[in-house]
């Protein structure tokens, strides 16, 4: 991360690790994907609020799938062009089940604790 | 799982590539229907997309069981990026190679001859039983009548065997030969722990007087004679004349103290030898029982040795037991020795790290850019870090590779410059811990090495690094690097001192003359047809005629015999007294070394005649007995008056008068502080006893005083022998210079290995301060460059180079003296090396620092002529 630190910053909220993780799994539990329509899908359903640097979302898929939460297949899309399909697995299902419950807790935490100070 | 190997890799690449253009194209494809054109579509796509190669190297790293591929491709960059730079590649392999062979060699000789246990069963019950002379404090062999004795009441031992050294000739089956040949007792092989290849040991019924001949041979008289075949057993081979059956073959390899061709039973050995117990001929073996230490073992034979005492005082009173383990024995004498070497080399392979440090270091510095390039472009920290690592991993191991080459041939090499009585196995291969060794030392040397520089450039900072266009100068490389070659310059000094120190030792032991003329002079031995030994006026009438033929010879100046050369391995020590009374005990007496000559003797050996006469052919068994004594003996019982018509007595002889004082002729090594006796006593060979004819002939040496040299005179000397019978071999044909050197040869060997360490470390050492000072040099060009647009003359900026270097080599030189102020002095006293020469000689250490710096400031020649050569213009141009 410091390395990035020293490019000019992007006006895009950067996403932390973890919760990309929990994105695409939540993403791709919908119906198996490909890496660009991940991207798209992500800046769609956030109102392009959400703009995921396209470039860490390959490591985090590759990492996924390494962990056996993703598992990938290459099929033609609609448009007759070859692409990789995520979509979750067994293992996946929980652990995106896990990280839901997770952000929730954290979520109300965070809230607590911002509203309590008021 | 899924597993990684190259192949599927290339495949998983090609995908990853596929993914990621479909991304691409997908985007590019979504701006073309937003109304871009494709150029401007592709060119957002990607800027969007960020750093494709950095995605695709944290993809990479990703994935598990990536690791071997990764290797293999950083393998691959590694000799993509050293292939760049081969003269860099080649010293540092060369480098690492020397220190890394000179290492693996002398641990292998040091494994095999010092750690390794003997090759026989439960080696470390092994000892070796000595007689301990109280008077003389002296380990002497054991007499026969002790090793029975020993034997039946030796309770500490499970087994205990006698050897003694008994040579044969051989002249059944096949062409007459000499043999080593050894006299056994029964179970000698059991105690051991030594199975046969065929047969068996000898029984108790073979090993006593008049019992049934039997042979047991060695693998190699075995193949040579029979053919290596089963047959042998029971087959007869003649033995001096005797028909002895073989009963067993002994598996090859076999070695015992020293190697051997034949074995006979001791029991039935000569007689006179076997039933005295003044005489003192057996090397006796036993096998310690597995309750009993070395210590109780010791305390229980010195009991029983104190009842022979009491019983034999004559032969016995005075002598106490002396107790070995076998190991201990065997390597007593190399171990010192090898041990220093060991430190030498050890000392060479520090150096050789060194400069291999100080290499990658220089390096390093110099990829300042490149590296800033590779992390700028978006490889991780950890991949430069492992690659750095890599690179000099491999290095290490191509050092390693080519060290063991080296290793391979000069263990050989070692092994054929060890001097034979140092020997106490045969032979020394590369032992794998050996092997291990080596690559441990070159893998950690590698990673160690690899280390420095990696850590140094992950600080590197990017900017600053691209900047300064890639010298990245730093006050604290140069630092580095000059501690190291003063490092190197130290340890190389103490090597120098310690070679310069052995150097000055052997030339003393050159100006050292022996008391002899060992120039011109050829020996060797006879071995008697058995036609000639029945009597012993048969063999000293065959000596005679032997002798006369020689002298014959064209080209001879005198010749006669001997039963002991000067210098040989061979001992002849006994009692003798001047006094009528003789001793209380025969232990107790003076001990003097014995030669049994003929008349001719003292002209062919070139020894002087001080007094009196040497003896004439009228000095027969007949006449009245006489002896020549040496100026030592002489001196030390004579001191006040003239020993001429004096009588001495002589253990197993009797009185003689002393005819003749001669010069005193060196014996047990040139320079050896306290052997246990110096005096030397002369007996004609004709007057020696009948009885005792039989045990002195076969150590009787022809000593030939000839200006021809051995090619030419050795097919006379055959023809000689062989008319007095074809079946007598010649053999141990030898020059009296060859036993001289032979002497020295403790010495000599370790000379040899550490001026080639020293040597080795002042190459290593000169390539470092070279490097140090180049890379100075290549620092300062924008310094030099100034200096000289300011009018500074070529010469100046050479004189600041050798500055740098004499600084360097100088502050080296410095410790390593201090260092070597301590170690000499305590080496000396470890290994007993040196000879007329103080372990503090500050001529040999003055010496040694001068070369030093002499040889480092040669090689900061070449940089600063290079620097002084610069054209500043250009210089500063380029800046």
């Amino acid at each position: 991360m410091s390395r990035m630190s020293r490019q000019p910053e992007s006006s895009d909220t950067e996403i932390l690790q973890g919760t990309l993780d929990m994105l695409i799994l939540k993403v791709a539990a919908l119906e198996p994907i490909h890496g660009y329509a991940i991207v798209q899908r992500l800046r769609q359903i956030s109102g392009e609020a959400l703009r995921i640097r396209q470039g860490s979302l390959y490591p985090a898929l590759y990492r996924l799938e390494n962990r056996g939460w993703l598992k990938a297949e290459w099929k033609t899309t609609e448009g007759g062009r070859e692409a990789k399909f995520y979509s979750v697995t067994k293992a996946g299902r929980k652990q995106l089940d896990a990280e839901r419950a997770g952000w929730k807790r954290l979520c109300e935490a965070i809230s607590l604790v911002l509203e309590t100070g008021e | 799982m899924k597993w990684s190997w190259p192949w599927s890799r290339r495949i998983w690449e090609r995908r990853m590539d596929a993914e990621f253009q479909f991304h691409l194209e997908s985007q590019a494809q979504d701006y073309v229907g937003q109304g871009m054109s494709r150029e401007e579509a592709e060119q957002r796509a990607r800027r969007e997309f960020g750093g494709l190669e950095l995605a695709k190297e944290e993809c990479r790293d990703g994935q598990p069981l990536e690791s071997l591929g990764q290797v293999l491709r950083d393998i691959r960059y590694a000799f993509r990026s050293l292939s760049r730079s081969p003269g860099f590649a080649a010293v540092a392999v060369v480098t690492l190679a020397l220190g890394i062979g000179a290492n693996t060699a002398i641990f292998s000789v040091l494994k095999r001859m010092v750690l390794d246990p003997p090759p026989y069963r439960q080696p470390e019950r092994l000892v070796f039983v000595w007689l301990n002379n109280l008077t003389l404090k002296h380990f002497t062999l054991v007499s026969y009548g002790d090793f029975r004795d020993w034997q039946r009441a030796a309770h500490p031992f499970e087994r205990i065997a006698a050897l003694r050294f008994q040579d044969r000739n051989l002249t059944a089956p096949g062409t007459a030969e000499h043999l080593k040949g050894r006299e056994i007792s029964s179970g000698f092989f059991e105690t051991l722990g030594v199975r046969l290849l065929l047969g068996r040991e000898f029984t108790a019924e073979e090993d006593q007087e008049g019992g049934p001949p039997a042979a047991i041979l060695s693998d190699a008289v075995w193949r040579d004679r029979f053919g290596g075949s089963g047959a042998a057993i029971g087959k007869p081979v003649t033995l001096d004349g005797v028909d002895y059956t073989v009963v067993g073959v002994l598996p090859a390899g076999f070695h015992f103290w020293s190697d051997s061709d034949v074995y006979t039973p001791a029991g039935r050995g000569d007689p006179l030898t076997l039933r005295d117990r003044s005489v003192h001929s057996f090397l006796c073996v036993a096998r310690l029982r597995a309750d009993v230490t070395l210590g109780q073992a010791q305390a229980e034979m010195s009991t029983i040795q104190q009842h022979i005492d009491e019983v034999y005082a004559a032969a016995e009173r005075g002598q106490g037991i002396g107790m070995l383990r076998l190991q201990e024995q065997l390597a007593g004498d190399v171990r010192p020795t090898l041990l220093l070497l060991m430190a030498a080399v050890g000392l060479v392979l520090l150096i050789a790290c060194a400069n291999v440090a100080n290499l990658l270091l220089a390096r390093s510095a110099a990829r300042g850019r490149e590296l800033a390039i590779r992390a700028a472009l978006g490889a991780t920290r950890a991949r430069i870090v492992r690659q750095l690592i890599t690179e000099s991993v491999l290095l290490a191991v191509a050092g390693g590779a080519a060290g063991l080459l080296i290793a391979f041939s000069s263990t050989r090499l070692v092994m054929a410059a060890m001097p034979a009585n140092l020997l106490p196995t045969p032979s020394a291969g590369l032992s794998l811990p050996a092997l291990f060794f080596a690559f441990g030392v070159s893998g950690l040397a590698g990673i160690l090495f690899g280390l420095a520089p990696a850590l140094r450039s992950s600080k590197i900072d990017l900017g600053a690094s691209l900047k300064e266009g890639g010298r990245g100068s730093s006050a604290g490389q140069h630092r580095a690097q000059s501690t190291l070659v003063i490092l190197q310059m130290a340890l190389t000094l103490v090597l120098l001192a310690g070679a310069g120190l052995l150097f000055r030792t052997i030339r003393q032991l050159w100006e050292l003359s022996p008391g002899f003329d060992a120039r011109h002079v050829i020996t060797f031995k006879v071995g008697l047809s058995p036609s000639a030994t029945h009597t012993a006026s048969g063999v000293r009438t065959a000596f005679r005629q032997l002798v006369e033929r020689v002298r014959q010879i064209p080209g001879v100046e005198a010749a006669d015999f001997t039963t002991l050369v000067p210098l040989s391995p061979a001992d002849n020590a006994g009692p003798f007294w001047i006094t009528a009374e003789p001793p209380r005990s025969l232990a107790e007496a003076p001990r003097a070394l014995y030669q049994e000559v003929g008349p001719d003797y003292l002209r062919a050996m070139g020894i002087p005649l001080l007094e009196g006469r040497f003896f004439s052919k009228e000095d027969t068994a007949g006449a009245a007995p006489v002896v020549v004594v040496d100026s030592a003996l002489a001196r030390a019982y004579f001191p006040e008056k003239n020993p001429i018509g004096e009588t001495i007595h002589i253990a197993h002889w009797g009185p003689g008068r002393i005819v003749g004082v001669i010069g005193h002729v060196s014996h047990y090594g040139l320079a050896n502080p306290n052997p246990y006796t110096q005096n030397e006593i002369y007996i004609s060979f004709d007057q020696i006893l009948d009885e005792w004819v039989p045990a002195f002939y076969p150590a009787l040496t022809l000593v030939v005083r000839t200006p021809l040299d051995m090619a030419s005179m050795l097919p006379a000397i055959k023809a000689a022998v062989d008319q007095g019978g074809s079946d007598q071999p010649v053999y141990d044909v030898e020059t009296l210079e060859e036993f001289v050197s032979g002497a020295m040869a403790s010495r000599r060997f370790p000379l040899m290995l550490l001026v080639a360490f020293a040597g080795l470390a002042l190459v290593l050492a000169s390539v470092g301060i070279y490097g140090v000072i180049s890379y100075s040099m290549a620092q300062r060009v924008r310094e030099i460059g100034i200096r000289m647009a300011l009018g500074a003359r070529p010469g100046e900026i050479v004189r600041m180079a050798l500055g740098e270097g004499v600084r360097l080599s100088g502050a080296g030189a410095g410790i390593g003296l201090a260092a070597a102020l301590v170690i000499a002095p305590a080496l000396s006293s470890f290994s007993n090396l040196l000879f007329g020469v103080r372990p503090i000689d500050p001529l040999t250490f003055g010496t040694v620092a001068l070369v030093m710096v002499g040889a480092a400031l040669l090689a900061c020649y070449l940089p600063a002529r290079r620097a002084a050569r610069l054209d500043p213009l250009a210089v500063l141009r380029h800046e």
